[in-house]
C-alpha cells in the first residue's frame, strides 16, 4: 500500500498548474483536505473498472495510465508528471476507473477523496472551472491517441511517443523510458520498438544510452499530424 | 445552416438537460438558438476556435478526427447527445470536427453564454462536468478497442451497438437505417474501406447480416456477439509489477 506523507503546505499546491489561478484561502481549505502518499517505482495506484476513490494530483515523479487486454496486454494511455492531475469521473458516486494507474519512477501524489470532492466540487466554480480545464486537455490528448492509432504507421507513433516525453535535461531533450513502456505507449511491441530505435541511432537522430534515448535531432523525427490543426484551420 | 429563436418546451423536454432546474433551463432558452442542418453539412471544423456546447434535438451526427487525409470517426452522436464544449475551457482549437450524417436540429448554447451559465448555475456546472466526463469514459473505451480487438470484432460491436440503440423488431430480424457508408464504417473501426467490404461480405455469406442501400437487417445478432466478444490471441507481455496492492 501506499505510505502517509506529512501535511500539505499551499506552496506545494501552487506548483500545481490546476491550482495556480486559486485565491489562497481557496488554497488553504485544499490543503487542510487534500492526503499526501507516495508510491515506489511499479507500485499500483488504482486499477481499471474498481471504484474511482477520488482525484489525484502528481506532486513528483511520472505515472502510467494504462488499458490491459484480457490476456495482459497493454496499451499506454498517457504519462503523468509533475503538476498534472488523473482520477475518473469523481463527481459521480457510480465513477469506475476507466483505467490503470501506476507508478514509473518515486512517486508522491495528494489526492482529493471522492467524498470531499463532491463537496468541493459542487460549492466551487472556480474548482469546477480547473476540473473542466484538466478534462478538456484529457479529450483532446484521447482523441488524438485514437486517431494516431488507427491512421498512423508504427514508426510514427513511436516518433510521436519520443517527442511527447521527453525531458529537458540541461539542454539535451532525454526520454527516459524502456523499450517495453515506449511500445506500450505507441501501441505495438518491444521488437518492433528496438529495431526503429536502431535505425534512428544509425541515422544520428538518437542516441542510446542505458536507461535513456537522448533525441540528437529531434527535427528528424516527423509525423503525419504536424500541421493536421493548423492545415484545416486555415479556410 | 439556419438558426432560429429557441422554442422554451424543447428544451426541458431534450434528455440532455433533465437534470436542470426551471430557472436554469430558462436563463438557457434566453440565451440559446436552435441550429438546423442538412445531411453532409459541416457543423465545426477540427481546429476551429471552441464552439460552445451543442446539445441534439434530431438526427444523426459524426464526431471525427482527422491526419492526412485520413479519418477516425470518434462517435456517432443521438438525439439528447451533448457535445462541442470539449475544448471550451481550455480554449484550445477544436481537436475534432462534427458533420450531419441526416438533417439535423440542435440546441446551440455559444462559448459566451456557456460562461455566464456556468458561473450562475452549480446544476449546469454538474451537466457539463458529466457531459465531458462520460465523452471521456467512450474515447477511452474507443483507445481500448482500436488497440487490443481486431477489425472484425469492432465491426461486430459497431452493428451491435447500432440494433441495441435503433434496431427495429421485424420478420427475419432486428433492422436499423444504413446511416454509414462502407467508408464511414472503414473510418470508425479504423481500417481501409476494402477490408470492410470482404468483412460485410463473410458477414453476409455465414447468414448474420444482409445489408441494402438503406437498411441493415442482423439476422444472426447471437453469433455476432460471440465474434464481438472474441479474445484477442496473443499471450501477455508486460505490465508486472513487483509489489502487491
Amino acid at each position: 500500500m501506499a505510505n502517509p506523507r506529512p501535511v500539505i503546505q499551499v506552496s506545494e499546491l501552487l506548483m500545481l498548474s490546476a491550482f495556480r489561478a486559486m485565491p489562497e484561502t481557496q488554497l488553504e481549505q485544499l490543503a487542510a483536505i487534500l492526503v499526501g502518499q507516495t508510491y515506489a517505482p511499479g507500485q499500483l495506484i488504482f486499477v481499471e473498472s474498481e471504484p474511482s476513490v477520488g482525484l489525484w494530483f502528481v506532486a513528483e515523479g511520472r505515472v502510467k495510465i494504462m488499458k490491459q487486454s484480457l490476456n495482459g496486454r497493454v496499451q499506454g494511455i498517457c504519462l503523468m508528471n509533475q503538476g498534472k492531475c488523473f482520477g475518473s469521473c469523481p463527481l459521480f458516486n457510480t465513477g469506475r476507473n476507466p483505467a490503470t494507474a501506476q507508478a514509473l519512477d518515486n512517486v508522491t501524489l495528494f489526492v482529493l477523496p471522492q467524498e470531499q470532492l463532491q463537496h468541493v466540487g459542487k460549492a466551487d466554480p472556480n474548482f469546477v472551472a480547473a476540473l473542466l480545464h484538466v478534462y478538456s486537455q484529457r479529450l483532446e490528448s484521447l482523441a488524438r491517441l485514437s486517431t494516431s492509432l488507427s491512421t498512423w504507421a508504427v514508426a510514427d507513433r513511436i516518433n510521436d511517443v519520443l517527442l511527447t516525453y521527453a525531458d529537458r535535461i540541461e539542454s539535451q531533450r532525454v526520454v527516459i523510458l524502456t523499450h517495453e513502456e515506449l511500445a506500450a505507449l505507441s501501441g505495438t511491441v518491444r521488437e518492433v520498438v528496438t529495431r526503429h530505435l536502431a535505425s534512428l541511432e544509425k541515422a544520428g537522430t538518437v542516441r542510446i544510452e542505458p536507461g535513456q534515448i537522448t533525441l540528437v535531432d529531434p527535427s528528424a523525427l516527423t509525423l503525419p499530424c504536424r500541421f493536421d490543426d493548423g492545415e484545416l484551420a486555415v479556410t | 445552416m439556419n438558426m432560429a429563436m429557441i422554442n422554451p418546451d424543447a428544451l426541458s423536454n431534450l434528455p440532455t438537460f433533465l437534470s436542470l432546474k426551471p430557472a436554469t433551463i430558462q436563463h438557457i432558452a434566453r440565451l440559446a438558438q436552435v441550429v438546423s442542418l442538412n445531411a453532409g453539412e459541416l457543423l465545426y471544423r477540427q481546429g476551429a476556435p471552441p464552439t460552445g456546447l451543442f446539445a441534439l434535438q434530431e438526427g444523426r451526427i459524426k464526431l471525427y478526427r482527422q491526419s492526412r487525409g485520413r479519418v477516425q470517426i470518434l462517435a456517432i452522436l443521438m438525439p439528447g447527445d451533448g457535445f462541442g464544449a470539449e475544448s471550451f475551457s481550455t480554449g484550445a482549437p477544436s481537436p475534432c470536427a462534427a458533420t450531419a450524417l441526416t438533417a439535423v436540429s440542435a440546441i446551440h448554447i455559444p462559448p459566451d453564454a456557456l460562461g455566464q451559465l456556468l458561473s450562475a448555475h452549480a446544476d449546469f456546472q454538474e451537466l457539463l462536468l458529466e457531459l465531458v466526463t462520460n465523452r471521456l469514459k467512450q474515447f477511452v473505451t474507443l483507445v481500448h478497442d482500436l488497440a487490443f480487438r481486431d477489425v472484425t470484432s469492432r465491426l461486430a460491436t459497431v452493428l451491435i451497438l447500432r440494433a441495441e440503440v435503433e434496431g427495429q423488431p421485424s420478420d427475419e430480424g432486428i433492422v436499423f437505417d444504413r446511416l454509414l457508408s462502407q467508408q464511414e464504417f472503414a473510418d470508425m473501426v479504423g481500417t481501409a474501406r476494402e477490408v470492410v467490404y470482404r468483412t460485410f461480405k463473410r458477414f453476409e455469406e455465414d447468414g448474420l447480416v444482409r445489408m441494402t442501400r438503406s437498411t441493415i437487417l442482423i439476422q444472426d445478432l447471437d453469433t455476432l456477439r460471440s465474434i464481438a466478444s472474441k479474445k484477442p490471441v496473443k499471450p501477455p507481455d508486460i505490465c508486472k509489477t513487483n509489489h502487491p496492492m
